[in-house]
């Protein structure tokens, strides 16, 4: 790292030249989706003027800020980590999805246990839930019979129904037959939340799963092995490495990430399992990952501005008549705009 | 008369299956080319509202299936311009296109979600009309989109491996590098491939709002773009193996749907699982040789000179 | 690199010109706040209450409606609502069963607001709870599907095998069964309530197996009743009165809601600081009507179906025990029934229907 002597060399930081092109990003971003607003005649500052009052000058809103980014950091470590190894994990819906049913399952077979068992095994069997989802993909691919890209995919349309053959039928609270669901947790399994909002621990739990991420990758023996896969793998079982073994663990890591997304939304948000957990954590996730480089610090920017973004559509719908679709229209142009200006090296897949 | 489940399971079959094998189809040609497009289900998805936005303000759904496949076509020529002559990464490029497929088609059918338009017009040939084994089910009495959905597949599949422009698509999707220095412009046949591709993701989404539902609402192709990669390579990026897929996997999906009209006593959920686990299975089942059969480019961006 | 950026936003904008509306609002006496899982251009549920709060806004001077469409049953709701509420909403209709825990949340936080939820629960002072109970409706349309199939088989699509759906479907079944000991219902799950190509594929599927009368409990009756129509089945609408127009041939009859006369009350009321959350059912002739009838239903039937909706309306429940559920087991006891507000409750089927509850 070069020392940062001059301000021409503290320019050229590698820290400030990534915060300096997020943050051309974003710029580019603001101005062309006021230009959007214009011509769909509606008021691009009083647009943005909302959307500061509702979300981030609000401490409603700015804490529902925080509940949106909780499983999207979680669901992007949960591709960060196998893509450094070059696998691509589109399945966090699946895997989220089981980490919520396995660590149900915890919670409605073992309710009478005290917290300080009961919180932990309901984590721990989340982030198995989702490891073994993911394990199976993981599988299948170390064997070299199925891409890991759609494995994932089709698995992704499996969990949700799983969930909900559970919850229409041997997990379904009675009474409730107007609307299925489980009942609803004991207490002890439930993530505490704070300052009278919605934030639960989950956030905590995602924040040191990105420093888990971060440690694994920069500061640890497996970090350096996973790049030497990731760069050539042929090369890298040739020196030894057990690529196939390391493909399941990666995988099967990834996806206990996103389990314990899922994990959150059940234990912290909804106290019980029902259908509809996700909307579309495991893509957003994602492209979070992606669009951050796999970086932690990017990541947790980038789930904040999704989380922006997200809640801009919902904002905007409200006070502008917007239809919801604009925040799709919105995400795409974000990636267009880095999709088509990113400098490739040669190479680059 | 009671259908036997075998040909009430054929018929569902061939009915879902229709715009599955259009979709598999366009996606095979792209990825001959050496393109990946994840956004296929954005694709689709434009096709639907296009062509039923079109059909419903018109009042003509043939006016509806040419918009639809246009409009499939445009937006895989612009999935084109940033993975090929962007160089972008093309997954991350393929979910970007399946974001806007998803605004776009939601604010293009807005206005008329809820229209009642006539649809495609079908047709059953009179001597088969007669068989008493057919007269009451859907058996061969399609529309236009569906009668053509095998002939297209054969066209395809003579494209691909019958012509000289069909080779060179192939040679992009295996060795730009040799392509290019034989002086076809690489480039060029991938943008031929994607918009060929297009006008049949198009055609695919045009189907299922103008025939088989005949209305339209967000996101109603329900993950049929994801299966439909699936397919491709469950027919090893085929185009005649994708007639018994698009049918293996329509016929999955409607033997849960048959199974209860009868009563059936299995759940609901359990059976809707069945497509996408069988595509799964046969995916197991194919592995091994995958490897020989995939396009060798596949996903590769390519520089203007080898690797 | 500028150019291709000016390219790009270019193009979204010129887009986004082709595509959006506009749509503004002002200063006015009542904000009511509306969120639907879906579009509310579904030809159905979402439609009746979309058309009802229209109307609402139409003749109460000074009342605006603010809608949000595709609002998940999740935490979105509560950000939807709570957003609506900064805007003004002084009352909230969560219009999907799904949104109650979410809405509940919302009314604890702010006890000014008032909310009317389609559903069932305890109320509050702010929370109302309401429904139509279109479950005793269906006895009279059973009756039409009894009288006009040849078959003996009636086909009935539900998106999920909720409380409320079974119960429409074991009234029908009894209405059917009055008329015509031989009728046989089979339902036939999408699993969803909203997902067109499977509602095409289930009514394919029961008219395979041999039914000729179809009705449906799925967000929007049109891709069923086209399909069968197209197939020369007859079909029985539901959600919308408007649903005949889409079957001029094997239209029989249809249920719709009609909200507007309770919506009409509760905006007078929270305008007048007297609203109270309470519980309130209404079935035929006040929250569901029946829709009127096809050309292909004779006279006599008619009058055996609009006798059988008279009596309905006088109070008469077809859920007057004994009645066995269709695995031979005893489902309600002689001489109980079951009342507007428990029809949620609903796990079982009737005798007759073919199906399986989960």
């Amino acid at each position: 790292m070069p020392e940062a002597r001059t301000t021409a060399a503290f320019r050229k930081s590698p820290i400030v030249r990534v915060a300096l092109h997020d943050a051309g990003i974003c710029a580019v971003v603001l101005a062309a989706f006021a230009a959007i607003l214009l011509a769909a005649g509606k008021h691009p500052l009083k647009a943005y003027a909302d959307t500061f009052r509702y979300t981030l000058a609000n401490a409603y809103g700015f804490s529902e800020l925080i509940v949106r980014m909780t499983p999207l950091v979680l669901t992007a470590v949960s591709v960060a980590l196998p893509s450094r190894l070059g696998l691509i994990n589109v399945g966090g819906e699946g895997q989220l999805y089981m980490g919520a049913w396995m660590a149900s399952a915890g919670a409605l077979l073992a309710p009478d246990l005290p917290t300080w068992i009961l919180l932990p095994l309901v984590a721990v069997l989340g982030f198995m839930g989702g490891g073994v989802w993911a394990a199976i993909p993981g599988l299948l691919r170390a064997g070299k019979l199925v891409s890991e890209t759609i494995s994932t995919l089709l698995l992704n349309y499996v969990a949700p129904l799983i969930v909900s053959y559970f919850i229409f039928g041997p997990w379904r609270a009675p009474g409730s037959s107007a609307y299925p669901q489980s009942p609803v947790f004991p207490e002890a399994a439930l993530l505490p939340s704070f300052f009278n909002t919605r934030i639960h621990a989950g956030f905590i739990i995602s924040l040191a799963a990105l420093l888990v991420y971060w440690l694994i990758v920069e500061k640890t023996r497996w970090g350096i092995d996973m790049r030497a896969i990731g760069g050539n793998a042929e090369a890298a079982q040739r020196l030894g490495i057990p690529v196939a073994k390391w493909i399941v663990v990666a995988l099967a890591v990834g996806g206990g990430f996103a389990g314990l997304a899922g994990m959150g939304e059940v234990m912290g948000i909804h106290g019980r399992l029902r259908q509809g957990l996700s909307p579309g954590y495991g893509f957003t996730g994602f492209l979070v990952s992606w669009l951050a480089g796999g970086r932690p610090l990017g990541i947790l920017f980038m789930a904040f501005l999704f989380a922006i973004i997200t809640s801009t559509g919902d904002t905007l719908q409200i006070t502008q008549g917007l239809p919801y679709s604009v925040v799709h229209i919105l995400l795409a142009m974000i990636l267009f705009i880095v999709l088509a200006g990113r400098p490739v090296r040669a190479g680059a897949i | 008369m009671t259908t036997p489940l075998a040909l009430g399971v054929l018929g569902g079959a061939i009915l879902s299956g229709t715009s599955l094998l259009y979709a598999t189809l366009g996606e095979t040609i792209v990825e001959r080319s050496g393109i990946v497009n994840l956004g296929l289900e954005g694709i689709l998805l434009i096709g639907a509202s296009v062509g039923f936005s079109t059909a419903a303000a018109t009042g003509n759904a043939w006016f509806g299936v040419m918009a639809a496949a246009m409009a499939g076509g445009l937006a895989n020529v612009l999935f084109g311009w940033l993975v090929v002559t962007r160089r972008a990464n093309q997954l991350a490029s393929g979910l970007a296109m399946m974001f806007f497929g998803f605004g776009i088609s939601a604010l293009v059918g807005a206005p008329y979600v809820g229209a009642v338009i006539v649809g495609l017009p079908k047709w059953r040939p009179s001597w088969l009309g007669g068989l008493p084994w057919v007269q009451s089910t859907t058996l061969f009495d399609y529309d236009a989109l569906t009668w053509l959905a095998v002939p297209v597949a054969i066209l395809v599949w003579w494209a691909l491996f019958w012509t000289r422009w069909g080779l060179a698509v192939r040679a992009v999707g295996e060795r730009p590098g040799a392509v290019f220095a034989s002086g076809r412009n690489p480039s060029v046949l991938q943008y031929q491939a994607l918009s060929s591709g297009g006008l049949l993701g198009g055609l695919a989404g045009a189907h299922l709002s103008l025939s088989l539902t005949k209305t339209w609402a967000e996101y109603m192709t329900a993950g049929r773009g994801f299966i439909a990669i699936a397919l491709v390579i469950f027919s090893k990026w085929h185009p005649l193996r994708a007639i018994a897929g698009a049918l293996l996997f329509g016929g999955a999906e409607a033997l849960q749907l048959q199974l209860q009209a009868r009563g059936s006593a299995v759940s609901p959920f359990l059976l809707d699982m069945t497509p996408y686990l069988l595509t799964l299975l046969v995916l197991l089942a194919w592995g091994g040789s995958r490897r020989l059969v995939a396009p060798a480019s596949l996903g590769r961006t390519f520089y203007g000179s080898d690797g | 690199m500028t150019r291709t950026l000016g390219f790009i936003i270019g193009f979204f904008v010129l887009v986004f010109w082709l595509t959006a509306k506009p749509a503004f609002a002002d200063s006015p006496r009542l904000i009511i706040g509306v969120i639907y899982v879906g579009s509310f251009n579904d030809y159905g549920y979402n439609k009746s209450f979309h058309d009802a709060l229209a109307q609402v806004a139409k003749d109460l001077p000074g009342v605006t409606v603010i809608e949000a469409e595709n609002v998940a049953e999740s935490s979105d709701a509560e950000r939807v609502m709570e957003g609506m509420i900064q805007q003004g909403a002084k009352l909230i209709f969560p219009t999907s069963f799904g949104h109650k825990d979410f809405a509940r949340k919302v009314a604890k936080r702010h006890r000014d607001v008032f909310f009317e939820h389609p559903g069932d629960g305890d109320t509050e002072s702010n929370f109302g709870v309401f429904f139509g109970s279109t479950q005793t409706a269906w006895y009279p349309m059973g009756v039409a599907a009894g009288k006009m199939t040849k078959s003996n088989k009636l086909g009935f699509v539900i998106g999920m095998p909720i409380g409320y759906a079974l119960g429409n479907v074991n009234a029908f079944e009894l209405g059917a069964k009055s008329v015509n000991p031989k009728a046989q219902t089979v339902v036939v799950v999408t699993g969803g309530w909203s997902d067109k190509a499977k509602e095409a594929g289930a009514a394919n599927a029961l008219l395979d197996q041999g039914c000729d009368v179809v009705a449906m409990h799925v967000d929007s009756p049109a891709t069923i009743i086209q399909t069968v129509e197209a197939r020369g089945g007859m079909s029985i609408g539901f959600q919308s009165l408007e649903a005949r127009a889409l079957a001029p041939t094997g239209w029989v009859t249809g249920l719709g809601f009609t909200w507007t006369p309770f919506f009409m009350d509760v905006a007078k009321s929270v305008i007048a600081g007297r609203f109270q959350g309470q519980a309130v059912y209404q079935g035929l002739g006040q929250m569901v009507a029946i829709a009127p009838f096809g050309p292909a239903v004779p006279a006599e039937v008619q009058k055996l179906v609009t006798n059988a909706a008279n009596r309905v309306m006088k109070g008469f429940t077809p859920f007057t025990g004994p009645l066995t559920d269709n695995t031979g087991s005893l489902a309600l006891p002689p001489g109980a029934t079951i009342n507007n507000a428990q029809m949620g409750n609903f796990d079982w089927y009737v005798d007759g229907v073919i199906g399986k509850v989960r």
